[in-house]
């Protein structure tokens, strides 16, 4: 019990700090930072059921108040933005993510990899793309066209994804919970 | 801890968090059912005099907030001009820029602690599935440990530095997370000693 | 429970003399290596201390006595009861101060940490916070009630962590290395206040000062109970043998 808390706890607060600290600017001039990478590696390292309410943990701090998303914003304003439909798709993301990773065989790199692709971009992508034609009245295929500046960091993620978790896997076999 | 509440006091922080929450509410559903721009014009002008009477830091502190969503306001501006339908762009545009204004308004005016009872109370009915004590701690839990994660990043930069003339970049992200999952172990542990979680 | 907080400084009725400690425990166990051979071990003493090398088994006995790990066979009993499976008993009996107090603090603020171990045995949210400032108010530290623990020293938090558990008025504290990384002024602080608390207190160290006005001392080495008794007879004897290997630059073997 104790350890299911604050595994959730703890991971919450990874995905705060990644949204705060490394900035990486891609080539096409987009930053990106590793909050969504901190959303596929809640997926990836705690499971489906953890990995989800670790998530939701981290967005119910964003709606107090806490400017925890990256860019440091927060608050009730960002459920209301344009941006909406990812804050909805994180926790789903990160169920899926974790889904998979605890069903398939495949070596941990690789599932985390795949998993990642599947979770945190397509079904991420599926409801970022819904929320924002809601939110700017634009039909799903011009939405789709907004989103796409995004898609190389995220897809930059998902290997970065594979890569991290397969080393934590080496270094601390004990430590993923969605391969327990 | 750095939040979003306005420093500058306003009549508005007196106001009970879970009636303001409420008027958001319903003040949301209004404004996707308003169509006329006239009438969204008129919504956005009644949240901007619930700023200005409390100064111009308090106002410009929120306009601030409103920054991240210019890029989008630029792109629908341009598309609607582009495709001629001005009216329906501009009700997009105020749509959206008073929704987001009226929900950071509530942020700015609502006191962390005040927004966290709030959310507890309306996990109440979750209570059997989700006991309202375990949500306080858990919520306790990521607010003391952000500053001691955020600590462990730059102590892994600075060791990585201190031997390398390149910045980690992502290589930084497999300590975090190893850090993240120690602190998890250690933490049970220290719940653990003191009585666990109920 | 009465109204009146508890102060850290009161004696109470769980302070020793009471049952005593008592450990009859099979091997111990971790990833395939065993950390501690089978111990049958009778703490009655008020004050023991506990040496041995790094990696003697030292801090897996001290989890072992507070219940944060279950012995795999045998028990341990604290005044009759089990302190892994009782958790509730076990917490007016034992307290434990970590060595490192970034792993024992939960809280954001110092009285939400100093609340939290009050809250745990019972008392409500409003009188957890009151009895927690009260205790701050006579340590001289009533300001400390909102501070962020994140801008406290390492010295403070390493205070404020003894003050958790003194506030929960356990009969026996498990001291794990506790003057490690503190300055002389703190430590001597540290002890000056150690010395004068009426419980049970059982010190790990591997620095043989730690633990030099105990009643009783037992050295662990690899696992296992190397010797057991009055720290004038067990010290110079460990001290000896720690010299001795390091003069033979021996620590070049791999655990596992």
């Amino acid at each position: 019990m104790e350890r299911s808390l604050t595994h959730i706890a703890l991971f919450a607060a990874l995905v705060a700090i990644l949204g705060l600290v490394p900035q990486i600017t891609l080539a096409t001039g987009v930053p990106i930072t590793a909050q969504s990478l901190g959303i596929m590696l809640c997926g990836t390292v705690l499971g489906a059921r953890r990995g989800a309410l670790a998530v939701l943990l981290f967005l119910a701090l964003v709606a107090t108040g806490l400017p925890l998303l990256s860019g440091g914003r927060g608050g009730l304003g960002v459920f209301v933005g344009p941006t909406v439909g990812f804050l909805i798709g994180f926790p789903i993301a990160a169920f899926v993510i974790g889904w998979l990773m605890e069903r398939t065989t495949l070596p941990v790199g690789l599932a985390a990899g795949a998993a990642s692709a599947i979770g945190g971009i397509a079904v991420l992508y599926l409801f970022g793309i819904a929320g924002m034609s809601v939110m700017l009245d634009k039909t799903p295929a011009e939405a789709a066209m907004l989103t796409g500046a995004f898609l190389p960091g995220d897809a930059l993620k998902v290997v970065l994804a594979g890569f991290v978790t397969q080393a934590i896997a080496r270094m601390r076999p004990g430590a993923l919970l969605s391969r327990a | 801890m750095l939040t979003l509440t306005s420093p500058v006091e306003t009549p508005l922080h007196r106001l009970p968090a879970g009636a303001k929450l409420a008027a958001l509410a319903a003040f949301t559903v209004v404004l996707f059912w308003l169509k006329s721009p006239v009438a969204l014009a008129l919504a956005l002008g009644g949240v901007v005099a619930l700023h200005v009477p409390w100064g111009a830091a308090f106002t410009t502190h929120a306009a601030r907030m409103l920054r991240p969503l210019w890029p989008f306001v630029a792109v629908v501006a341009a598309w609607h001009l582009w495709i001629g339908e001005a009216a329906a762009g501009a009700a997009v545009i105020l749509r959206m820029v008073t929704a987001v204004a009226a929900a950071n308004l509530v942020t700015m005016t609502t006191r962390l602690s005040d927004m966290i009872t709030v959310l507890e109370r309306l996990a109440a009915p979750l209570a059997p599935l989700l006991p309202p004590r375990r949500l306080a701690l858990a919520f306790a839990l990521v607010i003391r440990f952000i500053p001691t994660l955020a600590a462990r990043m730059v102590q892994i930069t600075e060791a990585w530095r201190a031997r390398s003339p390149r910045r980690p970049g992502w290589r930084v992200l497999v300590p975090a997370t190893l850090a993240a999952l120690d602190d998890a172990d250690q933490a049970a542990e220290a719940l653990r000693a003191r009585g666990g979680a109920e | 429970m009465t109204g009146t907080p508890p102060s850290p400084f009161a004696p109470h009725p769980a302070a020793p003399p009471d049952g005593g400690i008592r450990l009859e425990t099979g091997p111990v166990m971790l990833g395939g290596k065993t950390i501690l051979h089978p111990l049958r071990l009778d703490l009655t003493e008020r004050r023991i201390g506990i040496v041995g090398r790094n990696g003697s088994g030292k801090t897996t006995l001290l989890r072992l006595i507070a219940g944060l790990i279950a012995p795999a066979s045998g028990q341990v009993l604290i005044d009759g009861i089990a302190p892994y499976t009782d958790r509730k008993a076990a917490l007016t009996r034992i307290g434990i101060l970590f060595q490192n107090p970034d792993h024992q603090i939960l809280f954001p603020t110092v009285e939400e940490e100093l609340a939290f171990g009050l809250r745990q045995q019972g008392l409500a949210q409003a009188q957890a916070i009151a009895a927690a400032q009260t205790a701050l108010a006579a340590e001289g530290r009533a300001h400390w009630a909102k501070a962020p623990v994140s801008t406290l020293s390492g010295g403070q938090r390493h205070y404020l962590c003894l003050l958790a558990v003194l506030l929960m008025q356990p009969g026996t504290i498990l001291l794990d290395e506790p003057f490690a990384g503190l300055d002389l002024p703190t430590i001597a602080r540290l002890s000056r206040r150690l010395a004068a608390l009426p419980q049970r207190l059982i010190t790990i160290s591997h620095d043989p000062a730690a633990v030099g006005t105990s009643d009783r001392v037992i050295w662990l080495e690899a696992g296992r109970v190397r010797q057991d008794g009055p720290p004038a007879t067990v010290l110079p004897a460990f001290i000896a043998e720690m010299a001795r290997i390091g003069e033979a630059d021996a620590d070049t073997d791999l655990a596992g």
